[in-house]
């Protein structure tokens, strides 16, 4: 079994050494010249210098503050919405057709939309975040918390739990597997969206230190911001999978 | 009468939508922020205007190529992931580092290899579309009980027609859901790329109007995008509906991925 799991790790690894070796491939062999691909060791010495430097760490940092600012927003607001709309009737009735309305529409529309309300500062990005990630959080919450098992509420209720403490006492933990499930979706969501947003109006951040490098043709600078943010979602989809099994210890493997 | 209040609920929910809205304008009352009413009656103007509309159904045309394209090379391949633990191995921790990358923002790096034209926002949607597809493939496929691909292999059923005729018919319900979503995300990634090149297209015209303070034109064109995108959204899932209603009712909001 280990033998196996070890060959599918090296398998895995493949296909990565692959792109790499076709990315400096293309470069030695001067198929692309570094004006518009610059060979892969020289984009990770940038990405380590920028790494120890204050402006970038600067940068990086609004980046991440707008991103954390959204998410939890939408943590908070889409949690809160999806169980009143899975245990109300009158919750659900007005929620639902809203949520069925708003889910298709591509939400980066609404973003000058923002700009002219909220202005070109922190607000309008945190709000067009929380606003792409809050649906995913919304309706895995909901399902989840639709789906929980009657007769876990009845043992609830018959074992003498107040009507009022089985919303956190019972369907809170089990629609949590789900939950987590729709946050992980809406924090990936976030990272795209922050960068994205970024790009198109800001005077700092990751994703604008990729629009100026474009703008000046430099095209190593290009790619370090656009490998930042891949990795920062990587780890932060790797901190919250070790949030979610620490959370979901003794529940059955889901 | 119950079918008929969830058919209507939707358009309510619209309406409601466009009355709040029409209310926040007129307490708000500012020039950068026109009530709905003022929005609406702008969409015929840029719809009529001959240029804009010609820049919308191309944007639309990118779009429809790329998402074709996306789906024919992601379904076979998250099909095969699914039935074979080698291939998924393989694919996997790629898709894995791919997932967090913003791709409408690979756009002006694409843009230097391929130039402004068509190519290269066809392939930032192509990009964009991939992967839920692939993964909803791939979950589709690796559900399709055993039992079956046995009886159609005990029938003397050759791998690629047990492939195309237990495997992708079983997926199928899981493969419409990924391209539900990945038609919504094709007009996020559409909206986006051209948000960030600016050279022409439905995003285009939205930060163009922005620029010179046409802010009728610029809510007019949200309320085109977004009901482009209930539009699209609601005719697939009619037809997902008729493909597939022997499948049993799932979701049927979708969960959307950007």
């Amino acid at each position: 079994m280990n033998a196996r799991a070890l060959n599918n790790v090296l398998l895995g690894l493949a296909p990565i050494v692959m792109v790499l070796a076709l990315w400096q491939g293309l470069c030695s062999f001067g198929y692309a010249p570094p004006s518009l691909l610059p060979p892969p060791g020289k984009v990770f010495v940038r990405l380590a210098q920028q790494l120890v430097s204050w402006n970038f760490l600067d940068d990086m940092l609004a980046t991440l503050t707008r991103l954390f600012a959204g998410f939890f927003i939408a943590v908070a607001l889409g949690v809160g919405i999806g169980l009143a709309a899975a245990v109300s009737g009158p919750v659900n009735a007005v929620v639902r057709p809203l949520v069925q309305v708003l889910a298709p529409v591509p939400k980066v529309a609404l973003y000058p939309a923002l700009l002219l309300l909220l202005g070109f500062d922190h607000a309008s990005k945190v709000t067009l975040v929380a606003a792409d990630a809050l649906f995913p959080i919304l309706l895995s919450t909901y399902y989840g918390a639709s789906m929980v098992e009657q007769k876990l509420i009845w043992s609830a209720l018959a074992a003498g739990t107040p009507r009022y403490q089985i919303l956190f006492k019972v369907i809170l933990p089990a629609a949590l597997p789900s939950i987590l499930t729709g946050c992980r979706i809406g924090l990936v969501i976030s990272c795209i969206v922050v960068f994205l947003a970024e790009m198109i109006t800001s005077t700092d951040g990751l994703g604008h230190l990729l629009v100026g490098a474009a703008r000046t043709f430099q095209t190593v600078d290009m790619f370090v911001p656009l490998i930042t943010i891949s990795l920062l979602g990587l780890i932060l989809n790797g901190l919250l999978y070790s949030l979610r099994k620490y959370l979901l210890r003794g529940f059955p493997e889901v | 009468m119950r079918i008929a209040v969830s058919r209507l609920s939707p358009l309510l929910a619209c309406l409601g939508l466009l009355v709040a809205w029409q209310l926040a304008a007129m307490l708000l009352h500012t020039d950068s922020f026109p009530t709905a009413w003022q929005a609406i009656l702008t969409v015929p103007d840029v719809l009529g205007d001959r240029e804009s509309l010609l820049n919308i159904l191309d944007s639309i045309r990118r779009m429809v190529i790329g998402l074709t394209l996306a789906m024919l090379v992601s379904i076979p391949l998250g099909l095969m992931m699914g039935r074979s633990a080698r291939v998924a191995a393989f694919f996997n921790p790629l898709l894995m580092m791919v997932y967090p990358v913003p791709k409408a923002a690979l756009m002006p790096v694409i843009m230097l290899w391929l130039g402004v034209g068509d190519a290269s926002k066809t392939l930032v949607i192509f990009l964009g579309v991939s992967l839920p597809v692939i993964y909803h493939s791939f979950q589709g496929a690796k559900a399709v009980e055993e039992k079956m691909l046995w009886s159609g292999a005990a029938m003397g059923l050759s791998a690629v027609q047990r492939m195309f005729r237990i495997v992708l018919p079983a997926a199928l319900p899981e493969i419409l859901t990924g391209c539900r979503t990945g038609l919504v995300l094709a007009l996020i990634t559409m909206v986006t790329s051209e948000m960030i090149a600016r050279q022409s297209g439905a995003g285009n015209i939205l930060f163009n109007a922005m620029d010179m303070a046409q802010y009728d034109t610029v809510f007019a064109m949200i309320i085109i995008i977004g009901a482009l995108g209930i539009v699209l959204d609601a005719a697939f899932d009619k037809l997902r509906w008729r493909l597939v209603a022997w499948a049993e009712p799932r979701q049927d909001i979708l969960l959307g991925a950007s």
